[in-house]
């Protein structure tokens, strides 16, 4: 096209040139008059191209190309610039994917938008969230806005087939819930309605597989189906297997096989028949166009009138949340706070890559006047500059996506386990996206700067002015370049209150007493073999691990601390009658002889459990300390009797009454964050649970014990596998592991804008600087002392610092109330940390600007007078 | 000298349609025979020319090709399409009209 152009042009002008020889005029002043006339070249050139209004991806090609070559002929500023953006690209893109996958995509299931968590809460404190069987029944069959209501719970489950037995995670649910969830299932079917009851006499329950489980232990083979399994001593019939997507519930460990609660129905008592055993977990399909208020509404009313109904019972209420938010609660805040945070930094390093280019556009403006000179129109030049810095952008962000991937291996590491869909993160398509959205948007954010300032050029001023602008021009660009900084601060002001609030907030956590000693000690969960008693059972497992050399001693708890894995109970006092709907409850556990001891719980009272103790003598028990200042307060505990409502072991009819006799200190048996509640222990022997927490203290490092101990337990008995092997250190690093992984990562966030800002600051002000050497020199040379120099740029410095902090901090107290939620024993706006935050910035700033200081303290007068 | 008549942009486009009706031309010819048939007194300069003949290019309504010229040097000719011609004739009739109306009032008043 050029080279045509060229051609064309040329040609006209031979025939004006011959125009005018024929006429008469010599040839020399023919060409010299047509030449005039003419005009130039390149100015038509320019214009007939305009006029095509070309080919927009020629020009963009065109425009990319000289990007390129631009860079490569600036490889400090384009590695600088390239990498700082790689890095705000990088960790903007891993945490949006952690965010997206966990808290924003939808749930896999087509009717997703119409599942609702529906939690049997009780009315005066809104603690609980499981429902009870026959309230559940009662709820599905009062309720119109359901299109369906299913329960479910996990369970761990022992199968017992070919080879080892194996121990699974599986999950009760109700037959509903398949169709509620629109999941199909890959081989066999799903449960039909009848088969929420038990099987008749003699008859196989049925169960579904999950696929791995199919791949892993049946080998995919077809005739799995109608196989018959064995499963916590029950039978089974295999009537399907799911897909390989399919998971539910979706939060904590993948589910390997589902059966109905026709499994909780069986026996002379089951928990199913007892309205006041809430353990349920009640997922509901809102019809099509029922708003939730209105669906929270009715259920209301229908557990008032079950309340009314049966008035032994503690008064509950219902609460409805879309089943989504349920999952994710928890995290959900802690993450969009990190995405905020790290969208902060994404900002800064924009500042930071503006005030690069902007550094970069003074040494350009020569250049740019040219370009006008020649001819380009403004918007031209504009664009020609945002596509510079797109291609920028798109480079970072192409690394900067390399590098997310790398940090998002890191991060799945670092977020609690039971975070859900943790396993579903990583590279896909919407991450793509962003990825791409953002280094655009990166790149045209910072670029308008520049290319705003560059158009506006006036021809005459930058062709003669000093390399350095020091009129008009040069004053606006520093503007600029100031009012980036300031931004810069503020941001990294804003997130630093934050960061230290989460730390020490941390600190407190991690110090807090959990009431045991978590050193060296191992746990493991068992379940009971059917057939075998309880009692018996355990007692020959502790001996047997506590004769393994280097346990110092062992023992056996129902539920262990820090799980959160409570039954709860009434307790009646005696000589205080109660009706049972309205007495007081504490937390039931049971525990073997030995148990206090082998966990460090100081025994404050009395004594602790021995072999005696069983099931035929005094019914005891062992309280703690909240429940002994909650219910005798200033009287001796020991010697009074109360009535624990939970009665295994004891046969049908009220439980008995049972003798205190001693008094333990407090356990953090759920949150180490929050207050120990009342406590009830009763002997294993006096109160058997089948599934059970084997401890056992080590001298040496507890795993090591292990393998001995997996030996051990299959000599007395083949078919019990032992599982959640875990050391209670390891508990106690679970129980804070959010706190922690949020004050670790905003803490690295708050420390980078830290950094990005100190290094905005040192850019700026050397600039400054350096604009102003001719001006250092003049008063230099007129008698002003070096160290006035030094602290009139310092003092510049820290201004500058000063009026970002300041806006930061306003902005930062103001939202500082988001975080409480995640603080514990800190108050989210306590002055000191904002004070102290402030100060450090200026400190940090103080010294970024110190160098420039320096550098301006010793200009040399003679060198900087001569230099233009 | 002739005095300059500033040409409206919309008229060039119309000049050069016509101008290529009987046949197709190179640039340098476009310009020289408006400029004798309009005795002299418009003269398109090369910087308003080229670029219309690309708009009008990119139009759609003219059609470049490269030829040998008289003098045997390779030329650039536009021709017309078929939309040109009817872009001609829609643009003759409004033009006419105009000047007529033009005209009418001028008459008039």
């Amino acid at each position: 096209m050029e080279a045509e152009m060229e051609e064309e042009l040329r040609a006209h002008l031979e025939n004006e040139v011959a125009k005018r020889v024929r006429s008469g005029l010599p040839v020399d002043e023919a060409r010299r008059r047509a030449a005039i006339e003419f005009g130039g070249f390149d100015q038509v050139k320019e214009e007939c191209r305009d006029a095509r209004g070309v080919n927009f991806i020629e020009t963009t090609l065109q425009d990319l190309g000289h990007s390129l070559r631009v860079l490569r002929r600036n490889p400090g500023f384009a590695a600088t610039a390239i990498l700082t953006l790689a890095l705000g690209i990088g960790a903007t893109t891993a945490i949006f994917s952690v965010v997206d996958t966990v808290v924003l995509k939808p749930l896999p299931f087509p009717t997703a938008d119409r599942l609702v968590r529906i939690r049997s809460v009780i009315a005066a404190t809104g603690n609980g969230g499981v429902a009870s069987y026959p309230d559940f029944l009662d709820w599905r069959a009062r309720s119109h806005v359901f299109d369906g209501m299913a329960v479910f719970e996990t369970s761990d489950l022992t199968l017992i087939g070919s080879g080892e037995p194996l121990h699974l995670q599986g999950a009760v649910v109700s037959a509903q819930l398949f169709p509620m969830l629109g999941a199909n299932p890959a081989l066999g079917r799903v449960f039909m309605a009848q088969e929420d009851h038990p099987a008749s006499a003699g008859g196989a329950d049925p169960v579904i597989l999950s696929y791995s489980l199919w791949q892993r232990e049946f080998g995919s083979d077809a005739s799995a189906l109608g196989r018959s399994l064995q499963l916590g001593g029950r039978p089974f019939t295999v009537i399907g297997v799911m897909p390989r997507s399919f998971q539910f519930p979706i939060q904590g460990e993948p589910i390997e096989l589902w059966t109905t609660i026709a499994a909780d129905a069986g026996g002379s008592q089951p928990m199913t028949g007892q309205r006041g055993a809430h353990y349920l977990d009640v997922v509901g399909l809102l019809k099509r166009q029922v708003p939730l208020p209105q669906a929270e509404a009715e259920m209301a009313a229908i557990a008032s009138a079950l309340n009314k109904e049966y008035p032994e019972n503690k008064p509950r209420t219902v609460r409805i949340v879309p089943e989504i938010q349920g999952l994710v609660g928890p995290i959900r805040a802690p993450l969009l706070m990190l995405l905020g945070a790290v969208g902060c930094i994404l900002l800064i390093v924009c500042a930071n890559v503006a005030n690069l280019l902007l550094a970069r556009a003074t040494g350009r403006h020569k250049e740019m006047a040219i370009r006008a000179a020649l001819g380009a129109s403004r918007r031209r030049v504009t664009r020609q500059l945002i596509t510079e810095t797109m291609a920028l952008g798109l480079i970072g962000g192409g690394i900067g996506l390399v590098l997310a991937l790398a940090l998002l291996r890191l991060l799945v590491q670092l977020i609690p386990a039971d975070v859900p869909r943790l396993g579903a993160i990583g590279l896909d398509g919407r991450l793509l996206g962003f990825s791409l959205l953002i280094s655009l948007t990166a790149g045209f954010l910072f670029g308008l700067a520049p290319a705003l300032r560059a158009s506006k050029i006036s021809l005459s001023a930058s062709l003669t002015e000093s390399g350095r602008g020091s009129g008009s021009e040069g004053k606006a660009l520093a503007r600029l370049r100031s009012g980036l900084v300031v931004s810069e601060v503020a941001l990294a002001a804003l997130l630093l209150p934050g960061a230290a609030l989460l730390m020490q907030s941390f600190l407190h956590l991690i110090q807090l007493d959990p009431g045991f000693d978590p050193q060296r000690v191992l746990t493991f969960q068992l379940d009971t073999p059917p057939g075998k008693q309880v009692p018996w059972f355990v007692r020959e497992v502790v001996a047997s691990i506590s004769a393994v050399p280097s346990v110092s001693s062992a023992s056996a708890v129902a539920s262990l601390p820090l799980t959160g894995d409570n039954i709860r109970s009434s307790i009646e006092i005696e000589g205080e009658p109660t009706p049972v709907g309205s007495r007081p409850s504490a937390d039931f556990n049971a525990v073997e002889p030995d148990y206090f001891r082998t966990l460090r719980i100081p025994l404050v009272m009395g004594r602790d459990f021995t072999e005696r103790d069983d099931s035929k003598s005094t019914p005891i028990v062992i309280v703690n300390r909240a429940l002994a200042d909650l219910f005798f307060a200033n009287q001796n505990p020991i010697g009074k009797h109360i009535r624990p409502g939970i009665g295994n072991g004891y046969g049908p009819g009220e439980p008995p009454m049972r003798e205190i006799v001693g008094v333990i200190g407090d356990v953090k048996q759920d949150q180490l964050s929050a207050e120990a509640s009342p406590e009830v222990y009763a002997p294993l022997a006096q109160s058997p649970f089948s599934s059970l927490f084997i401890v056992a203290r080590t001298a040496n490092d507890p795993n090591g014990i292990v393998a001995g101990a997996r030996r051990r337990l299959a000599s007395i008995d083949k078919n019990v596998p032992l599982y959640h092997v875990e050391t209670l250190d390891q508990y106690l690093a679970r129980s804070v592991a959010i706190p922690r992984f949020v004050t670790l990562l905003l803490g690295g966030f708050a420390g980078f804008a830290v950094l990005l800002a100190c290094l905005g600051v040192y850019g700026v002000m050397s600039y400054t600087v350096v604009r102003r050497t001719h001006e250092i020199g003049v008063r230099i040379a007129l008698g002003a002392s070096a160290g006035k120099i030094l602290r009139g740029v310092l003092g510049t410095g820290v201004l500058l610092a000063s009026v970002g902090v300041a806006i930061g901090m306003i902005a930062s107290f103001s939202l500082a109330r988001l975080l409480s939620s995640v603080l514990y024993g800190v108050r989210a706006t306590d002055p000191a940390v904002f004070v102290l935050a402030s100060f450090a910035l200026l400190v940090v700033s103080g010294l970024a600007s110190y160098v420039p200081a320096r550098r301006a303290a010793r200009v040399d007068p003679v060198v900087a007078l001569r230099c233009e | 000298m002739n005095e300059r008549i500033d040409l409206p942009q919309g008229t060039l486009d119309l000049l050069i349609l016509k101008t290529l009706a009987l046949e197709p031309q190179h640039g340098w010819a476009i310009s020289e025979r408006i400029q004798q048939v309009s005795s002299e007194a418009l003269r398109i300069q090369q910087g308003s020319l080229y670029p219309a003949l690309h708009r009008l290019e990119r139009r759609g309504w003219i059609k470049a090709r490269w030829g040998s010229s008289l003098n045997n040097r390779r030329a650039k000719y536009y021709g017309l399409t078929v939309s040109g011609r009817k872009q001609l004739e829609a643009e003759e009739t409004a033009w006419r009209k105009l000047t007529a109306a033009v005209g009418q009032v001028l008459e008039t008043v």
